[in-house]
């Protein structure tokens, strides 16, 4: 804590010594920061469902930690809890009624921790690291979905040690994204496809990717009637396509756009191209955020087809986002994400997570 | 009065304020009259308004009773090429035909950053893809929109494809990731993401042997830039391999020579010599071995499998390194994947040095060294190579569709051909000669 210690002292300053040079880069958009940040990268960030009161916020980090603030109304944050794994995590989830919190990790396990009484005990088991967990809830069944780099999706009850249910993928799992009764995950290779979830978890079809490079992250969005009908793929290469599974007219339908890129329009100096490293939807407009290795994050309109906002850069890539379940929360997450290699990586740096009003910045355009 | 006869046709432009009749009765499926400050109507001209108003303007300035569907009128467009142009100016989109096409339909984007691409309205070029380009700008799109079969085609194709490579160079990009052409994905790229990666380095640095790990990482960064270079140099035989590649007719690879991993910081012993296949087999580039081709053209064409044995998580096998594995890259401490790929990879100490690994199955063990020439990049090392073509011809044999054929499965007018100093016309073997008959 000493460092933030030490900044709060330049940055309230205001006008001191160095002048304008204390706007410290860590923060540009002056967002709340959540207190105890985790020691190392955070990898990926969850707000309680809606049937829990208030706002409870988990995020997962390479510290091998996951950790759970309460946010207040007023924007505080209180550290409430912690729970280890033994390798770094990769991704979270919370159960459809708020009371437990599913960690997946680079250990090959994922746990169930019940917030109320603390305890986390293991619930699934691969043969590599788990990079996807997600929590369905069907009329006729409830269960976990893992996606790990061994290549397969696995759907566990909670109170079995075995599967119910293992689909072999042409390929490691690196994101994936459930809105029932549609699950979409994409995998190493440019492998993308889409399992339905009625009645059974069955893949419903493989799309051939609109992207050219790795991907990096999936995020499903819902029509007006609240229906999963399509999803935001990001990659590498600073690219998201929008692409819907039944569209009246795919060549129009689907789109991609660039984003996170360093120059614009202007084609004669060559491009810095950063990595999409999350995509969200506003859970009521309807309109998505997208964070990048650059540091920043924009909100996009889909429909509209435009840009809504971009941030101010970060110093440091961000590497996860999320909003919470009435849209009001967009939380963001300020630290490495390997994207230059080992030399870039500095443990001793600060990561930060970030908490921003979303209620006004996210209303789609208007189309005319 | 005067009947207007483009009223009759339905198409009148004036609709009320025209000075001729409009009989009642007839219809006015296409009669979209406009006002004149808008620009748009019914399938006629359009005028440049900066993509505003989009089939939605018609709605306030329509004096015209028939109020035209702006949807009907989008799906009756016909994009003449003239929007094209606009369009790109304005969006910036680098797939000229495409962006134009969505422009037109859309309102004005706010900032000039966000540029999109719609589907190609040239369905050829494969519908349910996004028609876009990386990187660069308007260059290539309208090209390759409007090229036709053929020649011209592939042309456009490498040369997207070398402006790719250019762009994923001087962009700083994540290096270790798959690419690929319009649903094919191109060979020689493994797929690695951040977080393998670090995993990877969180390892090994409790174990104690970063080394390892900077070693494994800098050689797959070399083998990234010599492919990235390969394909922005675009020799011919690689380009006959990449064009086999994009029209699917290149053979599926066979493991002659390749997936080897290095035994030190990654702890996998993946086996491959002897396999016949992949799980995602990248076609090899034998079609350039067939060719009389001097020694470059073996050098240059590289296959390799997607991705890397790190922790023996994963079963599929890896290229070996070009660099000749522990001599590491001159640029070992940048590990930026902008950074000018000056160095030649190849170039690097010889092959001697490939004694720093331990390749998983002795029988592979030359042929690994022996395939591994071929991922680099010049024919310095293609020529370290033949100090073992026996033990190469060897392991290579097991291989069907490997890169040499064994003298044993040659006819002796094949191997004349192969002897003599010119392949004579109407008999130039389709095989590969044999490993053994290689002068370097």
């Amino acid at each position: 804590m000493s460092l933030f210690g030490a900044a709060s002292t330049f940055g309230t300053g205001g006008t001191g010594v160095f002048g304008s040079t204390t706007t410290d880069s860590h923060n540009p958009m002056k967002d709340v920061e959540v207190t105890s940040p985790p020691d190392d990268s955070i990898s990926c960030l969850a707000f309680s469902p809606p049937t829990m009161p208030g706002n409870f916020l988990i995020a997962g980090s390479w510290a091998n930690d996951v950790r759970c603030w309460e946010v207040q109304d007023n924007g505080q944050t209180v550290p409430k809890a912690q729970q280890m794994h033994t390798g770094p995590v990769l991704d979270v989830c919370w159960s459809d009624d708020g009371s437990k919190v599913f960690t997946a990790s680079c250990d090959k396990t994922a746990k169930m921790w019940d917030l109320n009484s603390n305890q986390a005990m293991q619930i699934a088991q691969h043969d590599g690291p788990i990079k996807a967990i997600h929590w369905i809830k069907a009329p006729n069944y409830s269960c976990i979905m893992t996606g790990s780099w061994d290549k397969t999706l696995k759907f566990w009850d909670t109170r079995s040690p075995n599967p119910m249910m293992s689909l072999q993928m042409p390929e490691r799992c690196y994101c994936a994204d459930v809105v029932y009764p549609m699950a979409v995950v994409a995998t190493a290779e440019r492998g993308l496809i889409v399992y339905q979830l009625e009645n059974q978890p069955s893949e419903f079809r493989r799309i051939d990717s609109p992207l050219k490079h790795q991907h990096r992250c999936v995020a499903i969005f819902k029509d007006k009637q609240n229906k999963p009908t399509g999803f935001a793929l990001g990659s590498i290469e600073g690219r998201v396509a929008i692409h819907y599974i039944n569209p009246p007219n795919p060549a129009k339908d689907n789109f991609t756009f660039k984003c996170h890129r360093s120059n614009g329009t202007n084609t004669t100096t060559p491009q810095d191209i950063y990595a999409v490293n999350a995509i969200s939807f506003h859970p009521v407009h309807g309109t998505l955020a997208t964070v990048g290795s650059d540091g920043r994050f924009s909100f996009w309109d889909k429909d509209a087809r435009t840009k809504l906002k971009t941030s101010e850069q970060l110093d440091q890539p961000i590497t996860a986002c999320c909003f919470n379940h009435n849209g009001n929360i967009f939380a963001y997450a300020s630290s490495y994400d390997w994207s230059k290699g080992h030399e870039y990586y500095n443990p001793q740096k600060k990561n930060y997570i970030f908490l921003r009003n979303a209620a006004e910045e996210l209303k789609p355009r208007n189309k005319k | 009065m005067v009947v207007c006869n483009f009223f009759l046709q339905g198409r009148c432009r004036y609709g009320e304020k025209c000075w001729n009749e409009h009989p009642r009765g007839e219809s006015r499926g296409g009669g979209g009259g406009y006002n004149d400050s808008y620009g748009r109507s019914g399938g006629q001209q359009q005028q440049p308004r900066g993509g505003g108003g989009g089939g939605g303007g018609g709605g306030g300035g329509f004096r015209n009773r028939v109020w035209v569907n702006p949807s009907q009128q989008r799906g009756g467009f016909i994009q003449p090429s003239s929007f094209s142009s606009q369009g790109s100016s304005d969006w910036g989109s680098g797939g000229g035909g495409g962006g134009g096409g969505g422009g037109g339909r859309r309102e004005n984007l706010k900032s000039s950053d966000f540029s999109f691409s719609t589907q190609n309205r040239f369905s050829a070029l494969n519908a349910s893809n996004a028609f876009d380009r990386g990187g660069g700008g308007r260059r290539g799109g309208a090209a390759v929109a409007e090229g036709t079969a053929g020649d011209e085609d592939d042309d456009k194709k490498l040369e997207v494809i070398q402006m790719d490579m250019d762009a994923w160079e001087s962009s700083g990009q994540w290096g270790f990731s798959c690419y690929s052409y319009f649903k094919t994905s191109i060979s020689g790229f493994t797929d690695l993401s951040p977080e393998e990666l670090r995993l990877e380095y969180y390892s090994t640095r409790a174990s104690g042997d970063l080394q390892g790990y900077i070693n494994g990482v800098n050689q797959l960064l070399s083998q990234w830039k010599s492919r990235v270079q390969e394909l922005k140099v675009m020799s011919p035989s690689t380009r006959l391999a990449l064009l086999a590649e994009l029209n699917g007719t290149a053979p599926q690879l066979s493991s002659s020579g390749f997936g080897s991993t290095p035994a030190t910081g990654f702890g996998s012993s993946t086996s491959t010599f002897g396999r016949k296949g992949f799980d995602a087999a990248p076609p090899a580039q034998t079609s350039s071995f067939g060719f009389p081709a001097p020694s470059s053209g073996f050098g240059s064409s590289s296959t390799s499998s997607p991705s890397t044995g790190f922790g023996g998580l994963l079963a599929a096998p890896t290229q070996p390194p070009s660099g000749f594995g522990s001599s590491s890259t001159p640029s070992a401490s940048s590990f930026s994947f902008a950074a000018p790929s000056a160095e030649k990879p190849a170039a690097s100490s010889g092959f001697g040095s490939a004694s720093g690994f331990s390749f998983s199955s002795a029988a592979g063990n030359a042929g690994g060294g022996f395939g591994s020439a071929f991922g680099a990049g010049s024919g310095t090392a293609f020529g370290a190579a033949t100090a073992s073509p026996a033990a190469g011809a060897a392991a290579v044999g097991e291989a069907t569709g490997a890169l040499f054929s064994p003298e044993s499965k040659l006819t002796q007018e094949e191997l004349n051909q192969f002897k003599a100093k010119r392949f004579t016309l109407g008999q130039i073997p389709l095989k590969p000669p044999p490993a053994s008959m290689l002068a370097v």
